[in-house]
């Protein structure tokens, strides 16, 4: 193989990975951390029970970065760069894939956003040690959770309009039958993550637990 | 009787460096019209609504009945065919402007050899002779053909990758109707000798991987044939081929 193919293909592999990244890990991390944070809507015992054992997990770091921000960087700066490479028409041509299109950009940014500054504020800065009273403090605030609220809705389209185009662009779903089943699969994760995350949300601003009936 | 007119608003540019111009013509109606006869109408008496001598607007067209691509051009802002967009159906006044995504040539002229350029560069085509005879080809299975005859109706006329968000200035996206040519040699049993050449070409710049899914081109499609299939089929046909290459190390 020459190098000038050699060079070529280099642009081939990063969008494929850019697609691969959004779905795993980080489509599915989404899916863990709502579960995680499911237990908010236990007991506050649960929660902070839980949320210590993911916080004191073995090579943190190391795995944050390699399970999450690496990912999250790349797949958001890649996507960056291939959203500066389409020029949406959506208004001169309104049809639904096309508005999705554009959407599926806007969530995109509306995420990186929201978890930038979701890290800042219950990574890095803040309470240091995230246990149940001081999400419930941030939580407090109308301001963070309408942000929460946006920010999960985001998120969540993302991923769930993401996983048809993953479905199409990694032929997985070929013929018009199969593209529409695999668009109500990504939307059924879609919904359900929206709606999960707005309950937790809800659930520690009100400090509300409608799942605490397990607890004997 | 007063005649029953109606006006036809044109985008014409004598050059792609020259500025544009918006001209009114106002056409004698005629039952069962369709776009090419008002462009000949014009040629025939250049009037603008004016009173103003014109010249006739320069337009591509050929064979009428929608199977040669060529009078491809914005009907009232959508990409499609002027000889099967009938008078009749269309809002008035009717706009008409040239396909935007290819270099203009003349008012509704547009150079579509790009799709030309690709055609060849993904090796859309089955070469059946050699420096001696190489004879008959595999027989091919008739739900093979089935599934081939409508891929097999494009007529290259641009409409898919007038819509495409990214077929533009930024991006060298061969668009849907090429890699639904791909699908299609590939999926011919003398064709797919050839599958590696074609998957690799659209491995490089501009290839599928631009695709990103706004699935525009199947509805601007005028021969309906299934674009968004081609393109997830030949993804998956690719991302094999990739697969199958990196392991081998090839």
């Amino acid at each position: 193989m020459s190098a000038a193919t050699a060079e070529s293909k280099t642009s081939y592999i990063l969008d494929k990975l850019q697609s691969l990244s959004g779905v795993i890990p980080i489509g599915a991390y989404l899916l863990d951390h709502l579960w995680s944070n499911s237990y908010a809507l236990v007991s506050i015992e649960k929660y902070n029970q839980v949320s210590g054992d993911l916080q004191t997990v073995p090579w943190r770091i190391a795995l944050e970065a390699a399970v999450l921000w690496i990912p999250i960087l790349f797949h958001s700066l890649y996507g960056f760069y291939i959203w500066s490479k389409g020029k949406s028409n959506a208004l001169s041509h309104p049809w639904m894939s096309n508005w999705m299109y554009l959407l599926q950009r806007w969530t995109g940014l509306i995420a990186f956003v929201f978890i930038g500054w979701h890290l800042y504020t219950e990574r890095f800065g803040g309470h240091g040690v995230t246990r149940y009273a001081g999400v419930a403090e941030d939580m407090a605030n109308p301001l963070y959770v309408a942000a929460y609220i946006i920010g999960v809705v985001a998120c969540s389209f993302h991923l769930g309009n993401g996983l048809w185009n993953f479905a199409c662009k990694w032929g997985i779903a070929i013929t018009p039958k199969a593209q529409r089943a695999a668009g109500w699969f990504g939307a059924l994760v879609g919904v359900s993550c929206t709606l999960a995350g707005i309950v937790i949300v809800l659930g520690f601003h009100y400090a509300w637990f409608p799942l605490g009936g397990y607890v004997q | 009787m007063a005649e029953k007119t109606f006006i036809v608003r044109i985008k014409r540019q004598q050059r792609a460096d020259e500025s544009v111009r918006w001209e009114e013509y106002e056409l004698r109606y005629r039952p069962h019209m369709n776009v090419i006869i008002c462009l000949r109408d014009i040629a025939e008496r250049p009037f603008t609504r004016g009173g103003v001598e014109s010249t006739p607007v320069s337009y591509d067209a050929n064979c009428l009945e929608e199977v040669c691509g060529a009078c491809a051009m914005l009907i009232n802002g959508t990409a499609r065919q002027a000889c099967t967009a009938l008078v009749d159906d269309l809002e008035k006044p009717i706009r008409l402007e040239p396909l935007t995504k290819f270099p203009l040539i003349r008012d509704l002229v547009v150079d579509r050899s790009k799709m030309f350029e690709d055609l060849k560069r993904t090796h859309c085509w089955i070469p059946i002779d050699g420096t001696y005879n190489i004879g008959e080809g595999p027989r091919m299975a008739p739900a093979v053909q089935e599934k081939g005859y409508p891929l097999a109706r494009c007529i290259t006329c641009g409409n898919c990758l007038e819509v495409c968000p990214k077929v533009n200035s930024n991006d060298s996206f061969v668009g849907a109707a090429i890699v639904s040519q791909v699908r299609l040699f590939n999926m011919h049993p003398t064709g797919a000798m050839h599958s590696a050449e074609r998957l690799d070409a659209l491995m490089g710049p501009g290839g599928i991987a631009e695709c990103d899914n706004a699935q525009n081109c199947v509805k601007a499609c005028p021969k309906g044939i299934p674009l968004t299939e081609s393109l997830a089929a030949v993804n998956g046909q690719v991302l094999v081929h990739a697969v199958k290459s990196w392991l081998r190390g090839e």
